[in-house]
């Protein structure tokens, strides 16, 4: 192994355009991820045209280099402004956000920075060990029943997070769900609750979606307080957490790792899940559950370090099979066909020195994380000091360019003010963003997974059950479900604060 | 009628309005799909039906806790938990700086988004705050020319340029000169 990542390392670096390709990727990938509206895919949409220019290999790499830094961008915007960079840093705004509230943006993005680099680093390090082994045990162990068993496990944790009730929790979580059923049914393709608008038959895209519940709706929220004189500035906090501070989370950071390997590796899961996974299990094994949404760090570190986790993870599947596990590695798999070529297991025999470049880059792209990384969040930490009239028309505008520029729609502009109303006036009454959202991303994919598991099995559950991590799954779930039950139960039982 | 008040009989109501509404959407596309027992219709209509069980629950809840927070709730950011009541004038202002954004959304079809930006900026500046007429010109300016130049210089981005004259014909101008600009070749 170690051969041949000196071998790709050397074939990066040892031709200067290729080293222009991996930094123009790094800086980048982590610009489109910062910059309030737009995203990595955003960048990767626009640079698709122009790698049928480049060798194969330095296609794939500023592509996977842009993942890797990408993902990691999207979280400074979460933080400092409550608009995720992309769906995998939703979570880290929960605490994120209420940290730059309190004047502690400086730490929040401190260690997203650091957990990013490890979350990253390890899982280019095991994708490199194991992307092998771990590709013949996938094609072995999961299919669709695994994969909406843990869509199933996911939505159960995210409704037990968020929402003033277990109740409005799942109201929220189902409200998602609905809202993925608008279009065309996975299975047979025919057409869902267009309401008479064509443009509907598309479906729900989930940018504007995530940018109209998170991002619009803080602005909205913003905007009342401004109104009614309530606004006051955040205060721009640049102290970094100390390297002592960080220790304490070395749990969480392990924890976080494993699950975002494992969410990673799965095909159309990804970082996404892998983030509100990471931070639901950060909630349940704390000790202080009640400071989470609140500002704590462990929420940041938690699903900062997951979602990177999966980014070398969502390789696996992709290189290893062919299929991609999100809109990104889904671009990959055209700069491939694009060269005549054909992500599977044969490009290990027929292109290792291409696997062996992705790998390396990837793995020094986690690196540069740390050193550009520290240096760009500073700069752009004192957008924070920008007014907010001045601000909030420049968020309102990028907001809706990105809405706009993925599919082409106005429809998806309407689509994000209206979500953008819809979620100040849920937040108002006490229900979960993240579990619509979660709601919105995991619906097809849930149940398409589920129409597909069904048919292998021939719609007999007592097989469906039978696969062993199907049913760990499904029983993880289930627990959490009856745990949340119990706790509304208990909820109903309680003494009410007005008695 | 224990700890229920107006609001939790407007949001069932909601609730149940939605429930209906999609419910009797879904016998338009109720047809069998050959490959798949359960059809187009069998999710959505299971998440419907969970949504009922789960209102009834919500409902339950409301009854003996009213307003108050679940016991172990966890995850929820403070100002979610905020209430905030104001006068006639108040409400209209927070109504406009919602609707605004909406009617941008609304008009970038028929009027184009190079036309119809300026004005938005410029709104959303003095809803939100800005009074002096200098700097809501020099912002639009600012904001207006830095969006040009990423998405129409640089990025070549494709942006919406509405469909009704004169708005369609700036529109045209502003892609002409973009053209003329490329055509330079300063880069």
């Amino acid at each position: 192994m170690l051969e041949n990542f000196f071998a790709g390392s050397a074939a990066l670096f040892g031709d200067p355009f290729t080293i222009a390709i991996f930094v123009f990727g790094v800086i980048g990938g982590m610009l489109f991820g910062a910059i309030p509206g737009v995203s990595m895919l955003t960048l990767a949409a626009i640079l698709l045209p122009f790698t049928s220019d480049l060798e194969p290999a330095q296609g794939v790499m500023l592509f996977a280099v842009i993942y890797c830094t990408g993902t990691y961008g999207g979280a400074i915007t979460a933080i400092l402004f409550n608009i995720p960079g992309a769906p995998e840093n939703a979570p880290t705004a929960f605490d994120g956000y209420p940290m730059t509230k309190q004047g502690r943006a400086g730490k929040a993005v401190g260690a997203a920075v650091l957990c990013s680099a490890i979350g990253g680093i390890s899982s280019a390090l095991v994708m490199m060990a194991a992307t092998e082994p771990l590709a013949k045990w996938a094609i072995r162990n999961i299919g669709p029943p695994e994969i909406f068993a843990l869509v199933f496990f996911g939505l159960a944790v995210a409704s037990s997070v968020g929402g003033r009730t277990i109740w409005k929790g799942w109201l929220s979580v189902l409200l998602g769900l609905m809202v993925a059923t608008i279009g065309q049914d996975p299975v047979g393709g025919i057409e869902r609750y267009n309401f008479g608008f064509a443009d509907l038959a598309a479906g729900i895209a989930f940018v504007p979606a995530i940018l109209g519940f998170f991002a619009v709706s803080e602005i909205f929220v913003q905007a009342e307080k401004k109104v009614t004189g309530k606004y006051d500035a955040p205060p721009v906090g640049m102290s970094f957490p100390t390297i002592l501070e960080l220790w304490r989370y070395k749990i969480a950071v392990l924890r976080s790792i494993l699950v975002g390997f494992f969410c990673g590796i799965l095909p159309g899961i990804g970082a996404t899940l892998a983030a509100f996974m990471g931070y639901g299990e950060a909630v349940r094994w704390s000790k202080d559950k009640k400071s989470f949404g609140k500002g704590n760090l462990e929420g940041v570190i938690s699903s900062e370090t997951a979602n990177n986790a999966a980014t070398g993870a969502a390789m696996i599947p992709l290189l290893a099979l062919g299929l991609p596990g999100g809109a990104l590695t889904a671009m990959m798999v055209a700069v491939f066909q694009m060269h005549d070529l054909e992500p599977g297991p044969l490009v290990f025999y027929n292109s290792p020195d291409l696997i062996w470049i992705v790998f390396a880059a990837m793995f020094y792209a986690n690196l540069s994380i740390l050193i550009i990384g520290v240096m760009e969040t500073k700069t752009i930490m004192y957008l924070l000091k920008v007014p907010f009239q001045f601000l909030a028309p420049m968020i309102l505008l990028l907001a809706s360019i990105g809405s706009y520029i993925g599919r082409g729609l106005v429809l998806d502009v309407v689509v994000m003010f209206v979500a953008g109303i819809l979620g100040f006036l849920l937040r108002r009454s006490g229900y979960s963003i993240p579990g619509i959202v979660l709601g919105i991303i995991l619906g097809k994919i849930g149940e398409q997974n589920f129409a597909q598991g069904m048919q292998m099995v021939h719609y007999d559950l007592v097989t469906y059950f039978s696969r062993p991590i199907c049913s760990l799954l499904i029983l993880a779930g289930v627990l959490t479900l009856g745990f949340s039950i119990y706790q509304a139960v208990q909820g109903i039982k309680q003494k009410s604060p007005a008695s | 009628m224990g700890k229920l008040d107006r609001s939790h009989f407007i949001e069932a109501g909601v609730w149940s309005l939605f429930f209906i509404i999609f419910f009797i959407a879904s016998f338009e596309f109720n047809q069998p799909i050959e490959i798949y027992k359960f059809g187009a219709t069998g999710w959505p209509r299971t998440v419907l039906l969970l949504l009922l069980l789960v209102l009834f629950g919500n409902l339950i809840y409301a009854y003996y806790q009213g307003h108050a927070m679940q016991h172990g709730r966890v995850g929820i950011a403070d100002d979610e938990a905020e209430k905030t009541s104001y006068d006639g004038g108040t409400f209209l202002r927070v109504v406009t700086a919602l609707g605004v954004p909406f009617l941008y959304a609304i008009s970038l079809k028929p009027v184009g988004f190079y036309a119809a930006t300026p004005f938005f900026i410029a709104a959303i500046a003095f809803i939100f705050g800005e009074r002096k007429l200098k700097n809501i010109i020099l912002v639009t300016l600012s904001i207006y020319l830095i969006i040009m130049i990423i998405f129409m210089v640089i990025l070549n981005a494709p942006l919406p340029q509405g469909n009704t004259s004169p708005f369609y014909d700036f529109s045209a101008f502003m892609l002409r000169m973009n053209t003329k600009w490329q055509q330079l070749e300063l880069w």
